[in-house]
């Protein structure tokens, strides 16, 4: 059971990767010249349809990563500080912070998506969502590097 | 919760969180080698998990302050503080959680 949940955590992991890495890079500046790059093809995105979406992943992505904890501090912290990797157990508590923050700020990152553009609303969300993809990149890599510790230590 | 009310929920949520988690503020404890919740600290039944607590403490704080804040100051609240003030939060948390890497 565990087994399946911890897949199913990863998989809506990449999903919201993915989401949030278009919405963040649809937030930049226009490049002054347009090229039809992958990348500006990348962040060509409707940032507004995917802020629900978001909010939903991120919060079902929590739930999962919430249900898995209890296993983690007991089979995999313990381990890792037997092996004296007070690193690996470093990192996972910031994601366990920035996940925990994270939650706190769906709310008024959704808002200000909800809300049309004006003069003093785009900054916030461009930083609110630069901040969430922080969040989601620093969550996904410490994850699957822990996920696969055993076959990273030498 | 209205948009202003939702704007203060989460600038607070971010402190109020770090603030639970640096004094141990958690509402409730999970204990998984016994699958116990407990309010209070209980010895003898293994391992205890605080995160659930820390974030019961923080939503539960941060919905009280959302609707006693009076609507007009809500409203007036420049928007600035939804990403700089959780903005902060993290850098204090990084700074603070640097004490695994040395």
């Amino acid at each position: 059971m565990i087994v399946v949940l911890l897949i199913l955590h990863g998989l809506l992991a990449v999903v919201l990767l993915g989401a949030i890495t278009h919405q963040a890079l649809s937030v930049l500046t226009a490049p002054a010249k347009r090229r039809w790059t992958f990348v500006a093809r990348f962040r060509s995105v409707d940032g507004q349809a995917y802020a629900t979406p978001i909010v939903l992943l991120f919060a079902v992505t929590a739930l999962g990563g919430a249900l898995l904890y209890p296993q983690y501090r007991i089979d995999v912290r313990p381990t890792l500080e037997d092996l004296q990797n007070s690193t690996a157990n470093g990192v996972f508590e910031i994601k366990e912070h920035l996940a925990a923050i994270g939650l706190g700020l769906l709310p008024v990152y959704w808002l200000f998506w909800q809300q049309p553009v004006a003069a003093n609303t785009a900054a916030p969300r461009r930083y609110l969502t630069w901040l969430l993809a922080f969040f989601v990149w620093w969550s996904f890599i410490v994850g699957h590097v822990l996920n696969n510790i055993r076959g990273l230590l030498p | 919760m209205k948009g202003p009310r939702l704007k203060i929920f989460s600038i607070v949520f971010g402190v109020l969180y770090i603030t639970a988690f640096y004094f141990d503020l958690a509402l409730f404890r999970y204990y998984p080698a016994v699958r116990e919740f407990h309010w209070m600290r209980t010895d003898g039944i293994g391992l205890v998990v605080l995160w659930y607590g820390w974030i019961a403490t923080a939503a539960l704080a941060s919905a009280a302050i959302a609707f006693a804040v009076p609507r007009t100051m809500a409203e007036r609240l420049w928007p600035g503080w939804a990403w700089i003030v959780p903005t902060a939060v993290v850098v204090v948390m990084l700074i603070y959680e640097r004490r695994w890497f040395v």
